[in-house]
């Protein structure tokens, strides 16, 4: 109890609601801003929260991706360019709500079922972080091993349309991850003599590359191809979602819930439980002939599912250390530099930093309802602001960011070289979200597999022995096979296709 | 720029061949069975065989008509060339002059050209340029105590 109130304390600090709000903001703007989307965000507020105590800086990035999901939501009603990628998959649909001159239940259905949905998360994440650490405490090198491979390949089995794709990119960033001191011997691995090499890869700076300088690359060619837009006006948004609640009601529960799942599966975050709770929903409907017209139905499922989904994505990160999307990924790299290692002995370690988390997260779902009210009014400012100088400011603070990160210019070699790869990854259909994951969890991987591996002596049913262990591992490998036989399935149908 | 599968492969198998050679170096211990070398060497095997597979898929897609390289349409208008370019040889050029010039007059014509090149207005760019340039080393330099280069000012500021 005493943790609790002292995470009261820390959270309602003047000098902390202020980071929060001002978090709040900046993540209303780069939501609503189509091009920058939440993990941008993140990824850009590392550099900002570095210096600050543990509390404001996680609490900046909870209110900032929460802000940042919901915003997305409002250029995908206005001009049907989703703000961030986690409302691509109901932009149409809300678009035509909008063209049927149903624009304002459409952003009252978004704000107030994004915050709902928000909630539920956070009430999951509440719930079931602290039952979850009690069991992982009890956990080996063997569990580990397990849980951050089947982490990985879960990353690549629902992140990607084509896992050997997927693979590739998780491979990749996990033979990232080896460079630097090996965490096992302590020997120098493809350091080449270099000193910052030997520092590892700083996986800050190849995120603000990976994400921010590759979205900036496409948008440097996109930006004569946006043209005026025009915004339409807004009224009431509040009219009417009462309404929606009691008829949809089944919706939203059946999303929320939903959306918390995918979110805490490694490797799926916002967009992708948009796109099923999307799905689910028209498979479910009564009335699925009218999805695809501008009907409300999906938009509430789908809306509330993305929103649970940032929750979500905190459980397994807080729990065990393995990120649930590439925000918390993000996330896990700045708990290590405040010295708080996510696992299960934060909870009872620090267990008032992980309260403070909760109050957040609840702090920033309520405050989304006013705050997303007014974003939604200021929409036609945001959109006047040009690209032209936009683009630019954002290279700055990327470069000044990743500078910041190792204090000399390898952050900046880095986050260039990254940047780039990241765009070259996307234009082939290789997904980067596994390789961000692989290299924040290269270590930790490698760490578990070579303690178990000297534990086991060769042994290799000792992988299996303990009884979570063993059923980790059965269920990775039965993902394994599950993948092999899909891919021998494809491999065999492709050339009676052809 | 989308490349044929097979190139991808093909680059592939030369970065996890590397790898694996470079592990020859490493130094064993003795009496310990599993040293540095083997996490490496088993992401180089996974690689190699993603490689493969990539290999075979991209002969596929060759036999049914795809290039080794398409590019976007855009590549063949220079202005969006440049416009791709601006940015990463914005970074290139950070990199290389930092030092000599310092943070706030090579941040400001930096942004300036960017701003410029990218169609702002020379009225509404150069006031912009200057105040975020000025906002961003008073946040990082001052606030933050990133020790951005100093360059030029060193003795000024």
């Amino acid at each position: 109890m005493d943790a609790v109130l002292t995470a009261f304390g820390l959270v309602f600090d003047p000098s902390v609601l202020l980071v929060i709000l001002a978090a709040a903001v900046f993540g209303m703007f780069v939501g609503a801003m189509p091009g920058l989307t939440a993990t941008m965000a993140t990824a850009l507020l590392v550099p900002v929260t570095f210096f600050m105590d543990p509390v404001p800086s996680l609490g900046a990035i909870v209110t900032a991706t929460a802000m940042a999901i919901f915003a997305g939501d409002i250029p995908a009603a206005m001009l049907r360019m989703p703000g961030t990628p986690a409302s691509a998959a109901y932009a149409d649909e809300s678009f035509l709500m909008t063209k049927k001159g149903q624009l304002d239940l459409n952003l009252g259905v978004n704000v107030v079922f994004s915050a709902l949905g928000g909630i539920v998360g956070v009430a999951f994440l509440v719930l079931c972080a602290p039952a979850l650490a009690e069991l992982a405490l009890n956990f080996s090198s063997f569990e580990y091993f397990w849980l951050a491979c089947l982490g990985l390949t879960c990353a690549v089995f629902i992140g990607s349309g084509n896992p050997v794709k997927g693979f590739v990119s998780l491979l990749f960033g996990l033979s990232v991850g080896c460079i630097g001191i090996d965490p096992a011997a302590g020997v120098p691995r493809f350091t080449f003599g270099n000193v910052d090499l030997m520092s590892g890869v700083n996986f800050i700076a190849v995120m603000i590359g990976a994400f921010a300088v590759s979205e900036l690359l496409r948008g440097g060619v996109e930006l004569h191809q946006v043209g005026h837009v025009v915004v339409p006006q807004v009224g009431n948004v509040f009219r009417g979602v009462a309404g929606v609640l009691r008829r949809y009601w089944l919706n939203f529960v059946r999303g929320s819930l939903l959306g918390t799942l995918i979110g805490a599966l490694p490797g799926a975050g916002a967009d992708i439980a948009a796109w099923v709770s999307y799905a689910v929903s028209k498979r479910f409907s009564r009335t699925p002939e009218k999805f695809g017209t501008g009907h409300l139905e999906g938009i509430v499922e789908a809306t509330s599912s993305n929103n649970s989904a940032v929750a979500g994505a905190w459980i397994p990160a807080l729990v065990f250390g393995i990120p649930g999307d590439s925000i918390t990924a993000i996330v896990i790299g700045v708990l290590y530099m405040k010295g708080m290692n996510p696992g299960p002995t934060v909870f009872t370690e620090n267990p008032q930093f992980i309260y403070a988390v909760f109050i957040i997260f609840v702090l920033a779902n309520v405050v989304m309802i006013p705050l997303g009210w007014a974003a939604i009014k200021s929409m036609k400012q945001v959109l006047r602001i040009p690209r032209t100088l936009l683009l630019p400011l954002i290279l700055l603070f990327c470069v000044v960011g990743a500078f910041a990160m190792t204090n000399s210019s390898y952050g900046i070699v880095l986050m260039l070289i990254f940047g780039v790869l990241g765009w070259f990854m996307e234009e082939n259909g290789i997904p980067v979200a596994p390789m961000i994951l692989g290299l924040v969890l290269g270590e930790m991987l490698e760490q578990n597999f070579m303690t178990s591996m000297i534990k086991a002596d060769g042994a290799w049913l000792a992988f299996f022995e303990r009884p979570i262990a063993g059923s980790l591992g059965v269920m990775t490998l039965l993902v394994w096979l599950l993948m092999l036989v899909r891919g021998a399935r494809t491999a065999l149908r492709r050339p009676a296709a052809a | 720029m989308r490349v044929n599968d097979a190139v991808l492969g093909v680059i592939l198998l030369l970065l996890a061949g590397t790898m694996i050679w470079l592990t020859t170096y490493f130094p064993s211990f003795p009496g310990q069975d599993y040293g540095p070398a083997l996490f490496p060497r088993l992401l180089g095997g996974g690689l190699i065989l993603c490689a493969l597979l990539l290999i075979r898929r991209g002969h596929a897609a060759r036999r049914a008509g795809e290039g080794w390289v398409t590019l976007a349409p855009w590549w063949s208008q220079p202005g969006l060339v440049v416009s791709f370019l601006a940015m990463p040889l914005a970074v290139l050029a950070y990199l290389f002059f930092a030092d000599a010039l310092g943070f706030i007059p090579l941040a400001f014509a930096l942004l300036l050209a960017l701003f410029l090149w990218f169609g702002e207005r020379p009225l509404r760019a150069l006031p912009v340029a200057a105040v975020a340039t000025l906002l961003i080393n008073w946040f990082f330099s001052d606030m933050m105590r990133v020790p951005l280069p100093r360059g030029l000012l060193t003795g000024i500021l």
